[in-house]
């Protein structure tokens, strides 16, 4: 146990990541409309020690209730259309919705139409598009600060 | 799809009779699912096979697709589609009595995209990004799964570069993987110095990715009749010694885990799935080869570099959570040691030979981090016109709901991560 401390300490000296100069949070909640868990794998690393998403205020809540985001990756199914406005309809206001990868961004969708309802913005209004396929972890990283940023303007 | 014990496969073909045929769950159990997707995708139905419950079919009621459960006050809890976590999307129901799982029905296909209907009618080229994009986890599996399919109905044999090619990526993929999967058997416990310090690992394998193929999840470097992926003395020989590095480093971390008894206390006779279980319920992969089943396809594919591979089995072999986590750190050690001697040399691009008949009907089988992956092609001419993607994931979600049973609910996350299938490549 302290030899994993200690090399995630030297890891934490090694990579030497900026401190942030801001002090609020942002509180995400992902929703999986049918991706191919390319952007979930990426989301996960996205608080690894490399990108380290949590030293700036944002992390990855349980529920939409506790939710600032709906961080929604894939195409939408027609299968995860329902539970979607369910977790948006769950959230407190101000609310944002992002659309993670390329899929949600709705510019490179694969599938059959009738189990597709499509893009993220067909079903509710995006703020944010994290486009990529998948979005690197440091990509993801620096498109949330971006709304971070720009609660200013809610 | 008939496989030998050399592993070459037979494909046997069925004429529906008025839409019916008979159902083979009395032989193979693991058919289960397979018969149920083909009620609910083509109308199939499947004589002997009752009750036929909905597995892709999302639109019946609860009692429709659940096994009815008995017991002192049973009650059920309804978890998902959406998850607490970064999770892919999925339902799960328990049937529980206090806290005791009696039983888990697990309904998927949430993620349905209906990608294999799309590729019908595209070319078989084409077709390489439906199966790719099923799931990112297992890009490379299924796309060399699929591109040996289309090969061998082309009459086409990878000649021994491609096939050195393919083996590389393929034991890339699995290091990121099984890297990833020991970190989430970590996060499964709450232990996050470990979660972190192999997270930290699957970064660093996936920027080798990246810096070989120029893609983190390896997209894009599998095509039919060939390989594109080219690496000179110097990338090679510094992509060794990266793997070199993340090998030291993991078995560092690994010496952790094993010492640490409170982790160690989790992982004990958590999620049992015996080698009589495993096989009757078509377990593969490592959690196959947890429960002392020695399968593993690298072991019989002639169209791979494998040569003299022989499958690891967990010493414990009593197929409970420790016995998949110690089953992935073997694996992991194994695949360094295949890709210290894949990465001995230059890679060039490379071909296929052309020295078989040509059909229209013909599978492959690739051993993906989760177990062994299916592609079967039927083709006309050079477009698609059926293809099936049968996935290690879609092989073990079945013994996921039945590990599950006798087991405390709160265990569930880390018996589902001792698992960590993929929800994209089952729904596809």
């Amino acid at each position: 146990m302290l030899t994993l401390l200690r090399d995630l300490r030297r890891l934490r000296r090694e990579l030497a990541l900026p401190r942030p100069d801001r002090g609020r949070s942002l509180a995400v909640r992902h929703v999986d409309c049918g991706s191919c868990n390319g952007c979930e794998h990426e989301l996960i690393l996205a608080s690894s020690p490399y990108a380290d998403l949590q030293r700036f205020g944002i992390g990855i809540v349980a529920s939409p209730r506790h939710a600032d985001v709906l961080l929604v990756t894939g195409p939408v199914t027609t299968r995860m259309r329902g539970p979607l406005l369910t977790a948006y309809a769950a959230m407190p206001e101000p609310r944002r919705v992002a659309a993670l990868g390329d899929c949600a961004v709705g510019t490179d969708i694969l599938g059959s139409p009738d189990e597709l309802v499509g893009p993220v913005d067909v079903v509710l209004p995006v703020d944010l598009r994290i486009p990529g396929c998948p979005p690197t972890p440091n990509a993801i990283a620096a498109a949330l600060l971006e709304l971070l940023d720009s609660r200013d303007a809610v | 799809v008939l496989a030998g014990d050399d592993g070459e496969l037979r494909t046997e073909t069925v004429e529906p009779v008025a839409g019916v045929v008979p159902s083979i769950v009395g032989l193979v159990p693991a058919a289960d699912w397979d018969e149920r997707e083909a009620h609910d995708l083509y109308g199939v139905r499947f004589e002997g096979h009752e009750p036929l419950r909905p597995l892709v079919d999302h639109d019946l009621n609860v009692a429709s697709w659940t096994v009815p459960v008995e017991g002192r006050d049973p009650y059920q809890v309804a978890v998902g589609p959406i998850h607490a976590g970064v999770i892919e999307s999925g339902h799960f129901r328990f049937h529980l009595v206090g806290e005791k799982i009696l039983h888990l029905d697990a309904r998927l296909f949430y993620k349905h995209r209906g990608l294999e209907r799309a590729a019908e009618g595209s070319s078989l080229g084409h077709g390489l990004r439906y199966v790719s994009r099923a799931c990112a986890a297992c890009a490379v599996t299924n796309g060399v799964a699929y591109a040996q399919a289309v090969e061998e109905a082309l009459g086409q044999r990878a000649s021994a570069e491609l096939a050195r090619a393919r083996t590389m990526l393929l034991e890339l993929e699995r290091v990121w993987s099984h890297l990833n999967d020991i970190s989430a058997v970590c996060a499964g416990t709450g232990l996050a110095a470990g979660t972190q310090r192999f997270a930290g690992l699957a970064e660093r394998a996936r920027q080798l990715n990246a810096q070989l193929t120029g893609h983190r999840f390896l997209f894009g470097t599998v095509r039919i009749g060939g390989s594109d992926v080219e690496l000179d003395a110097g990338r090679a020989s510094s992509a060794r010694e990266e793997l070199a590095r993340l090998r030291v480093e993991a078995a560092s971390g690994w010496r952790e885990l094993v010492f640490n008894r409170s982790f160690d206390d989790r992982l004990v006779d958590v999620g049992i799935v015996r080698a009589r279980d495993a096989r009757r319920l078509g377990a593969s992969g490592p959690a196959a080869r947890a429960a002392g089943v020695e399968v593993d396809t690298r072991a019989t594919s002639p169209r791979l570099q494998y040569d003299g591979f022989v499958p690891v089995t967990s010493s414990r072999g009593t197929g409970d959570v420790k016995s998949r986590l110690e089953q992935r750190h073997l694996e992991l050690v194994q695949s360094f040691e295949l890709l210290e001697s894949l990465l001995s040399g230059p890679l060039r691009p490379s071909s296929t030979e052309n020295d078989g008949p040509e059909r229209a009907l013909a599978a492959a089988r690739v051993e993906s981090p989760r177990g062994a992956t299916l592609c079967v092609v039927e083709r006309a001419g050079d477009r698609i016109e059926r293809v099936r993607l049968r996935t290690g994931s879609y092989a073990n979600w079945p013994v996921v709901a039945f590990a599950a049973s006798g087991n405390m609910l709160p265990d569930f996350p880390l018996i589902n991560k001792s698992f960590e299938l993929c929800y994209a490549c089952a729904d596809r």
